[in-house]
């Protein structure tokens, strides 16, 4: 059961907070359910992107930012691009993930959470993405270490895969960018 | 052949570019190099961050990570071409919120050590392509190279979208790649998943999304009687086509559907030789021979 009263009470800010930083009206959604008939990950998603706004709209903040969903969406914009009154829901779902990080919530898809940050990990090291290694390190810490074998004696064949990474001459300027954003997926040390 | 003698761009590849999507990169260059057209790489470039690095309205990683690219370019060429959509989209948000945040654009400057050049116009490769030949010009090089083939122009998410920012196409019925396509001899009918998402980067972490997602547009493009996808973005590249071994195996499916970037359809209606386009590294090789190519 949701307590709905305390609910709201708890949750108006975080909700003014996703509103002022997508510039979005959440009230103007009348659950018309077209983002959600249009959206590729709805079917690996707990919440449908209209019951996610829904939830907002009743303060339930908590439970948005801890959905899979947030963590799911991979940001395809077609939900957004096709909403009535144009808001902007892969915005706001993408915002809510990016609060939930901030917070610290706890992890669901954590899979996914690895992957990205392995992946920005790999970009700050060297400047580019090094896929060999990514896909090394992946498999590694998520332990599904057969994971895309399938594709290494076509990539290899193919000559689409560097055994060393490029790095880029300026990588003091990469790290230094790292170092002043602190809001982006990490591993912990 | 130059249609544009000692034009240049400042060419942006991104990451992909140079390692599972060289084919893009091959592909382009020899278009570019039989245009006359001058790609001048971005010294010392970087990686965007991708779908990975936070970019949204309040998150600057991501445009942090692009503003360094623009700012480089941005001291040699008025242009930059950037043939991977999302490297293009993330250049594109960058230069967006650069131009209306001076916040940001301090911020960006203190990293920087200097006052940030954002202003050099971003282009995708299909707006670049369209502006350095016209379809008439290429037709008349083409002669009906592509006759009898069908192809599916398939945009995905990140070439058009959010429209607002990118000012591109029309988000929900894109048509900039047709009229160049058609050119090639190829007939471009309506395809009906032509935005419809590939499933993005979650081939590692949640396979089963990519598979399901992409499995449906290769199958509406097979059903409804195309010879290729064409595309312009190397994600959607590799769920369609490396995955697509990947997708028959998950789902006991025969499906065969080549699908090319757009410079490699480009290039084989210009009469470049398959091999100097990388059509070879396609895990879904067409069928050249029934396609013509090169008999002209």
């Amino acid at each position: 059961m949701i307590e709905l009263t305390k609910t709201l009470e708890d949750g108006r800010e975080l909700v003014a907070e996703i509103e002022r930083r997508t510039g979005q009206n959440l009230a103007a959604c009348y659950q018309c359910g077209t983002c959600t008939s249009t959206c590729t990950a709805n079917m690996a998603f707990d919440y449908p992107p209209h019951v996610m706004i829904r939830m907002l709209q009743l303060g339930m903040v908590d439970q948005v930012m801890s959905s899979h969903t947030a963590q799911l969406c991979y940001d395809c914009m077609t939900c957004s691009s096709r909403c009535p009154v144009r808001i902007d829901v892969a915005d706001v779902i993408e915002t809510a993930k990016n609060m939930a990080d901030e917070r610290g919530l706890p992890e669901p898809e954590r899979a996914l959470r690895l992957f990205r940050k392995l992946f920005l990990r790999n970009v700050s090291r060297h400047g580019r993405l090094h896929e060999a290694s990514l896909l090394f390190w992946y498999n590694v810490k998520s332990g599904t270490l057969f994971n895309d074998m399938s594709l290494v004696p076509l990539i290899l064949r193919k000559k689409k895969v560097h055994i060393h990474p490029t790095r880029i001459r300026n990588r003091r300027e990469i790290r230094r960018i790292f170092s002043v954003v602190k809001n982006y997926p990490r591993l912990k040390k | 052949m130059s249609d544009a003698a000692g034009k240049s761009y400042s060419y942006y590849p991104g990451c992909s570019l140079k390692s599972s999507s060289m084919e893009f990169d091959i592909s382009f260059q020899a278009v570019a190099a039989a245009l006359g057209i001058g790609l001048d790489e971005i010294h010392d470039w970087n990686c965007c961050g991708a779908s990975p690095a936070p970019h949204h309205r309040v998150e600057s990683l991501g445009v942090l990570l692009s503003a360094r690219n623009l700012h480089i370019a941005g001291a040699t060429h008025d242009a930059v071409v950037a043939p991977c959509a999302g490297c293009y989209n993330r250049l594109k948000t960058a230069q967006f919120k650069l131009a209306g945040d001076e916040e940001l654009r301090e911020q960006t400057g203190e990293v920087l050590g200097a006052e940030v050049r954002y202003e050099a116009e971003v282009l995708n490769i299909v707006q670049m392509l369209n502006r350095e030949i016209s379809p008439e010009a290429l037709a008349e090089k083409a002669q009906g190279r592509l006759e009898g083939v069908k192809l599916a122009p398939y945009y995905g998410c990140l070439l058009t979208r959010p429209a607002d920012i990118l000012k591109f196409d029309n988000p929900r019925d894109p048509r900039s790649m047709e009229p160049l396509l058609g050119a090639t001899g190829a007939e471009t009918p309506f395809f009906a998943f032509k935005t419809e998402c590939c499933g993005s980067y979650m081939g590692l972490p949640r396979k089963e999304i990519v598979l399901t997602a992409s499995r449906r547009i290769i199958e509406v493009a097979v059903s409804s009687g195309f010879d290729a996808l064409v595309t312009a973005c190397p994600l959607c590249h590799q769920n369609l086509d490396l995955r697509q071994p990947q997708i028959n195996k998950a789902f006991g499916t025969e499906l065969r559907l080549p699908v090319l970037y757009f410079s490699q359809a480009i290039g084989l209606g210009l009469g470049i030789p398959p091999e100097e386009l990388g059509i070879d590294a396609l895990a879904v090789a067409p069928d050249l021979d029934r396609w013509k190519v090169g008999a002209a």
